[in-house]
C-alpha cells in the first residue's frame, strides 16, 4: 500500500535518493570489509603460526653456546614441551645475489637456514613444510612482493649457484619490523657454506602452557643462560605478523566510521528538509485525527527501501574489492579456514549498519511530536527560530554587504538543517587533514627519534667488540665526519619485584650527542640514571623517579628511572644508562655517525662495509624506509586517497544540499527577485552560506584533527612502539593548500548547484 | 502627460506544441506618470499576466513595453531586476516576506541592498512609513506575529522604500476584510496623490472607484476603458454604481 508513495517520492528526488544510496552502500561495504578484514588476518595468522608451529620463546645468541647445559635446563623445567637451538647462517648482503638483484643494500639481517623436524617450521606459499633438495634455496616471501626475485632465477650466495625453487612463510621473521630474513637451503648446502658467514643461533622453546611465559623467562634469565642477542616470545610474533594488515583495518574501521555518520547526517538532511516540506499537510493531517505513526510509517518505509538496496550493495561490493586488501594476507599468512565465518561477520556488520539507519530515522521522525497543527495550517513554516539569530538583524548591519549578511542569517537562523552539512564538512576536513599530517609526520627526519634511534647519518655495528677500537679510529680520523659516539650494549641482571632477577640490555654511552625523543622524563646524566623502554618499563611497572636495581659484577647497584623511550629496535626491550662497567661482556657495539655533508652517506656506507667486513654499517635513512617504507608509502597513498574521497564527499553533498536548498527556497528566491534582487545577488547569497559553513567546518575540522586525530594517530603510531607522539604539520599545506582546497571544492559545487536558481520565475511562484 | 509604460501588442504564450495557448493576444496598454489605474476582468483573463508583462518581470513573446523611455526587451536580466528595485514598488495578494528576516528587516531590504552605509537613514525612513500605515511597533516583530492586515501594509512600506516611479498591487486588498481593504485604499489615495502611479488588478468595485481609469480584460484581451475622475472623496456612491454597472455590462 506504502508502495506507491515511496516509489513517487524516491523518483521526484531521483538525485538525493541515488546519493544516500551511495553513502549507505559504501559505509556497509566498508564495514563488511573491516569485518571480513578482521576474521581472516586472525584466521590466517592463527593458522600460520599452528602449522608452523610457532616458538613461544625466541632468544637470538651470537657466541658460545653451551648446547648441554641448555638441554639440562630444557629437560629440567617442567614446562618446556619441547627445545630446540637453530643455527642461523648470517651472511652479508653484498655476497647474496638473486637473479639480476643484489642484497647489499639491505638492512635486514639476511641469512641461511635448514628446515627444522620439531617445530618453527618454514612453510611454502601452500603452507607445507617445505622439502628442500641441494642446490634450491627458498627465498623470505617479502621479496617476492618487491620483485627482487622470481622462482626460476639463478641466486648466487657466497659465490655458491642455487635456483630459487619457491617461496618461504617464516612465522617468526615474516614482518619487515622483524630485523632478520631467513633463506632456506638443504643441510648440505647449509654445511657447505658454513665459513662464508657468521653463525647465530635461535634458541627456542615450545611451552605446555603459554600463559606461563612470564616464570619461564625469568627461569631462563636467572639461570644465566646464553642472552646475547633479542628476546622475542609469541606474543610478540603475533603482533609483529598483524601489524601492517592490522593498521589497514584499523584505517578502514576509522573510515568506516566516519562514512556511517556521513551517511547518517545526509538522512538526516534530506528528512529534514521533507518534514520542512510538508510541514502543512503533516499539521492537517494532525489536525483532522489522522495517527501520526502512519505518516512515520511511510517515511520510515522509504529510508528502509533505501537502507536495504545500499546494505546489498554494500556487500556485492565488499566481495568484489576483499580480494584486493586480502592479498597480503593472503601472500604472508595464506587462507583462512574461518573464510565462512568471516563471510557472515561481514553480512553481520551490514545488519549493523542496517539496523543503526533504522533507528535514527526513527529518531528524526520523534519531530513530528512537535509539529503543531494550528501552526502548521496557518503559517506552512516551521517556527523553529533562534534566540541569536534574532538579534543579527539587517536594521543593524552595517558591516556585511547585504547578500552575504542574508546567507549567513540563513545559516544562523536554519541551524539544524546546516548543522548536517556541517558535520559533514567537519568530517572532510577531518578526512583530509589527518593522513596528510599523519605522513608528514612519519615522513619526517625526526620521526626516527620516536623509534629509539638518534638522528644520526649512518652507523656501523658489529658483534665484535675486540674489534670496535679499529673502528673508532678510522672514524676519528675521517675528515668528513663532523660527530660521533660509540654505544655498547651490554646484558645485566635487574632484580624483578618478586625478587627474583631477569636479564636487561643496558645501552651505554652518550645520550646526549644524538637524542631520541622520551614519551616521558629525560636521558640519563648520572652514572646512578637509567632510562627504559616503554615495553621494559611497562613490563616492570616502572615509572620514571622509581629505582630499580641492577646486579652489576655481583654487587646491587640502585639506580632510578629518569625517562621513558619508545624503541623499535631489539623486540623493543631494551634501557639507556651512563655508567661504566668493565665486568659484563659487550654484546654488540655501535658507532654512530653525523657527516658534515649529508650526500656523502651512500658512499661512506659503502666504503665501511668494505674497510670493516665484521661489522655492518648502514645508512639510517635507508633503514627507516626498508623498516617502515612500505608504511610510509601506504600512509602516503591513504592521505592521496583520502584528500580524493573527502573533496568527493564535499562536492557530492555540497552539490545535493545546494540543490535542494534551491528547490525548497524557490519562493523566497522569487519573492527576492521581484524585489529587485538579481540572480547574481543570490549566488552571492548561496555562495556565502556554503562558505560560512565551510569556513566553520575547517575551523572545526582542523582542531578536531590536530586533537582527536593526532590522539588516534597516536594508537596506530604506538603499534610501532612509539607512545607519544604529537603531528609534524606542514602549515603550508595543512592550514593553506588543503582550506583553499576544500574553498574551491565547495564553491564549484555551490555554483553548479545552485544555478537553478537563475531559471526560477517569479510569475510561477507567485501566483495572484 | 508622460507616459510611465507603454505596452504595444504584447503577446505572451504558456506551454509547448499541443498544450500551447496565448494568455495575451496583443495587449496595448499605457499608463501615465501618475496616474492611478486599475484592471479589472474575471479569473484567468490574463490580469496577472499583464501585470508581469509590463513590470518586466516577465519577458513577453511578441510587441513590447516601454518603461520610463526604455525598452524593456532589450534589458538584460541585471538592469531589469535594477529598474524594479529603484523604480517600481509591488504589493501582492499574499504578503511576499521572507520569514527568517523580521517585519523591519524585511521593509528595508530592497534599499539596504545598494546603501547598506545608510543603514539608520533607511531604517528610519522605514519607520516613519510604518507610522504612517499603522504598525509602528511592530518592527521587530516575526512576520508570523502579525495579522494579514498588518502584513500586507508592511508589504506597502516596503514597496515605498525607494519612492517608486510606479507601483503595482495584484489584488492587494483581496485577502483583507472590508474594513482593512478600505484602510489600505486610503494609504494608496494618498501615495497616489503624492505622484506615484499605481496600477492595481482587482475583482472589487469598491476598489475601483478609487482609481481614475479602469481596464476590462476578458480573454486575454483588453476589452474597454472606464474613464473617472482622480477621486476626492466625493460622489462614491455613485462612482461605485458606475463601476458596478460597466461590469455587469460585459459580465464580469
Ligand atoms: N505559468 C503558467 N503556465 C501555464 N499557464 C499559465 C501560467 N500562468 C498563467 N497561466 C494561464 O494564463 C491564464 C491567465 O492567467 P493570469 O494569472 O494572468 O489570470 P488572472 O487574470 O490574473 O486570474 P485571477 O483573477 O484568477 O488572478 C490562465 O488561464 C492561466 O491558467
Ligand atoms: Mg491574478
Amino acid at each position: 500500500m506504502y508502495n506507491r508513495i515511496i516509489r513517487n517520492d524516491m523518483l521526484k528526488s531521483k538525485l538525493i535518493t541515488l546519493t544516500t544510496v551511495i553513502f549507505v552502500a559504501a559505509a556497509a561495504m566498508l564495514v563488511s570489509l573491516a569485518a571480513i578484514l578482521v576474521v581472516n588476518l586472525s584466521g590466517a595468522l592463527d593458522n600460520l603460526m599452528t602449522q608452523a608451529k610457532t616458538p613461544h620463546f625466541m632468544q637470538m645468541h651470537s657466541g658460545e653456546i653451551d648446547r648441554e647445559r641448555l638441554a639440562a635446563f630444557s629437560k629440567e623445567n617442567s614446562n618446556v614441551d619441547d627445545y630446540q637451538v637453530v643455527e642461523f647462517l648470517n651472511i652479508d648482503g653484498t655476497q647474496i645475489n638473486l637473479g639480476n638483484n643484489s642484497l647489499a643494500h639491505s638492512v635486514q639481517d639476511n641469512g641461511l637456514s635448514i628446515q627444522n623436524d620439531k617445530f618453527d617450521y618454514l612453510l611454502d606459499l601452500k603452507g607445507d613444510i617445505i622439502k628442500v633438495t641441494d642446490g634450491e634455496i627458498y627465498v623470505p616471501v617479502t621479496y617476492m612482493k618487491d620483485n627482487t626475485t622470481k622462482v626460476g632465477d639463478k641466486a648466487l650466495i657466497s659465490g655458491k649457484e642455487f635456483t630459487v625453487a619457491g617461496f618461504l612463510r617464516d612465522s617468526t621473521m615474516n614482518s619487515s619490523l622483524s630485523a632478520s630474513k631467513r633463506f632456506l637451503v638443504s643441510n648440505h648446502d647449509f654445511a657447505e657454506l658454513k665459513d662464508h658467514g657468521s653463525m647465530e643461533y635461535l634458541i627456542e622453546f615450545r611451552l605446555n602452557d603459554y600463559s606461563a611465559i612470564g616464570e619461564f623467562e625469568t627461569a631462563y634469565a636467572s639461570e644465566g643462560l646464553e642472552a646475547n642477542g633479542p628476546t622475542v616470545t609469541y606474543t610478540l610474533f603475533k603482533t609483529m605478523n598483524a601489524i601492517s594488515d592490522g593498521m589497514m583495518i584499523a584505517v578502514i574501521l576509522l573510515v568506516s566510521v566516519l562514512v556511517v555518520v556521513i551517511a547518517l547526517m545526509s538522512i538526516r538532511f534530506t528528512l529534514l528538509a521533507k518534514i520542512e516540506d510538508d510541514y502543512r499537510e503533516i499539521g492537517v493531517m494532525k489536525a483532522i485525527g489522522l495517527r501520526l505513526s502512519d505518516i512515520k510509517k511511510i517515511y520510515l518505509a522509504k529510508y528502509a527501501v533505501i537502507a536495504a538496496v545500499g546494505s546489498i550493495l554494500g556487500i556485492i561490493l565488499s566481495f568484489i574489492f576483499k580480494g584486493i586488501l586480502l592479498e597480503n594476507i593472503r601472500l604472508f599468512m595464506g587462507e583462512s579456514e574461518k573464510s565462512s565465518l568471516g563471510l557472515i561477520f561481514g553480512i553481520f556488520g551490514i545488519l549493523l549498519v542496517f539496523l543503526v539507519i533504522i533507528l535514527y530515522v526513527n529518531r528524526v521522525l520523534k519531530r513530528f511530536k512537535k509539529i503543531s497543527a494550528a501552526e502548521a495550517i496557518r503559517f506552512g513554516i516551521s517556527q523553529e527560530k533562534t534566540v541569536y539569530a534574532k538579534r543579527f538583524n539587517l536594521n543593524r548591519n552595517k558591516l556585511f554587504n547585504t547578500n552575504i549578511f542574508l546567507g549567513i542569517k540563513d545559516v544562523l537562523t536554519r541551524k539544524k538543517l546546516y548543522v548536517t552539512s556541517l558535520v559533514v564538512l567537519v568530517i572532510s576536513a577531518f578526512i583530509i587533514i589527518v593522513p596528510q599530517n599523519l605522513y608528514n609526520t612519519i615522513s619526517s627526519k625526526g620521526f626516527i627519534q620516536y623509534m629509539g634511534i638518534g638522528n644520526y647519518d649512518l652507523r656501523i655495528q658489529t658483534n665484535n667488540a675486540d674489534q670496535t677500537e679499529e673502528i673508532v679510529q678510522t672514524i676519528d680520523s675521517d675528515n668528513d665526519v663532523s660527530k660521533y659516539t660509540v654505544m655498547t650494549t651490554k646484558t645485566f641482571k635487574v632484580k624483578t619485584s618478586n625478587g627474583s632477577e631477569e636479564n636487561i640490555k643496558v645501552e651505554l654511552g652518550d645520550h646526549s650527542l644524538f637524542p631520541i625523543a622520551y614519551s616521558e622524563g629525560r636521558a640519563p646524566a648520572r652514572d646512578d640514571e637509567i632510562a627504559l623502554s616503554d615495553i621494559n618499563a611497562s613490563e616492570m611497572s616502572k615509572k620514571v623517579g622509581d629505582i630499580i636495581t641492577l646486579v652489576i659484577d655481583g654487587k646491587e647497584k640502585a639506580l632510578t628511572v629518569t625517562g621513558l623511550y619508545s624503541d623499535v629496535t631489539n623486540g623493543g626491550k631494551t634501557a639507556k644508562g651512563v655508567f661504566n662497567d668493565n665486568s659484563a661482556s659487550i654484546i654488540w657495539t655501535i658507532v654512530c655517525v653525523e657527516l658534515s655533508d649529508e650526500s656523502l652517506v651512500d658512499s661512506k656506507v659503502l666504503t665501511y662495509s668494505n674497510e670493516f667486513d665484521f661489522a655492518k654499517a648502514s645508512d639510517i635513512d635507508e633503514f627507516v624506509s626498508q623498516t617502515l617504507g612500505s608504511t610510509i608509502s601506504s600512509v602516503e597513498m591513504a592521505s592521496y586517497a583520502s584528500i580524493a574521497i573527502a573533496l568527493a564527499i564535499m562536492v557530492l553533498v555540497t552539490l545535493l544540499f545546494m540543490k535542494m536548498l534551491v528547490a525548497k527556497d524557490k519562493y523566497s528566491i522569487a519573492v527576492m527577485k521581484s524585489l529587485g534582487f538579481t540572480n547574481s545577488d543570490v549566488t552571492v547569497q548561496y555562495v556565502s552560506r556554503s562558505v560560512f559553513v565551510l569556513l566553520v567546518g575547517i575551523i572545526l575540522g582542523t582542531l578536531l584533527a590536530n586533537t582527536l586525530g593526532e590522539m588516534l594517530a597516536g594508537v596506530v603510531i604506538s603499534s610501532f612502539g612509539a607512545s607519544t607522539f604529537s603531528f609534524t604539520i606542514n602549515p603550508l599545506s595543512a592550514y593553506l593548500f588543503s582550506p583553499l582546497l576544500m574553498i574551491c571544492a565547495v564553491l564549484i559545487a555551490t555554483l553548479i548547484g545552485t544555478s537553478g536558481a537563475g531559471k526560477i520565475k517569479i510569475s510561477e511562484n507567485i501566483k495572484e | 502627460m508622460n507616459k510611465i509604460i507603454i505596452g504595444e501588442h504584447i503577446v505572451k504564450s504558456f506551454g509547448e506544441g499541443d498544450e500551447k495557448h496565448k494568455v495575451l493576444d496583443g495587449v496595448s496598454a499605457e499608463i501615465n506618470e501618475g496616474e492611478f489605474v486599475a484592471v479589472m476582468g474575471p479569473s484567468g483573463s490574463g490580469k496577472s499576466t499583464l501585470m508581469f508583462a509590463l513590470s518586466g518581470m516577465d519577458s513577453v513573446d511578441g510587441g513590447k513595453v516601454v518603461f520610463d523611455g526604455k525598452n524593456l526587451s532589450g534589458l538584460g536580466e541585471k538592469e531589469l531586476s535594477d529598474i524594479r528595485r529603484t523604480k517600481m514598488g509591488f504589493v501582492f495578494q499574499q504578503p511576499t516576506m521572507l520569514k527568517n528576516l523580521n517585519i523591519l528587516d524585511n521593509i528595508i531590504l530592497p534599499s539596504v541592498r545598494d546603501n547598506r552605509k545608510n543603514t539608520t537613514t533607511i531604517s528610519a525612513k522605514a519607520k516613519t512609513l510604518m507610522k504612517r500605515v499603522g504598525i509602528a511597533d511592530l518592527e521587530n516583530r516575526d512576520i508570523t506575529q502579525v495579522s494579514g492586515g498588518q502584513l500586507q501594509r508592511a508589504g506597502i512600506c516596503r514597496a515605498l522604500m525607494n519612492s517608486p516611479k510606479i507601483l503595482f498591487g495584484d489584488e492587494p486588498t483581496g485577502a483583507l476584510n472590508s474594513k482593512s481593504a478600505h484602510e489600505i485604499m486610503d494609504i494608496f489615495s494618498e501615495i497616489n496623490a503624492e505622484g506615484t502611479a499605481i496600477m492595481l488588478v482587482t475583482h472589487d468595485a469598491n476598489v475601483a472607484a478609487r482609481t481614475e481609469r479602469i481596464m476590462f480584460m476578458r480573454d486575454g484581451a483588453i476589452l474597454s476603458e472606464m474613464k473617472l475622475s482622480k477621486f476626492d472623496g466625493k460622489d462614491w456612491d455613485s462612482r461605485v454604481e458606475k463601476v458596478t454597472m460597466k461590469m455587469r455590462e460585459i459580465g464580469i
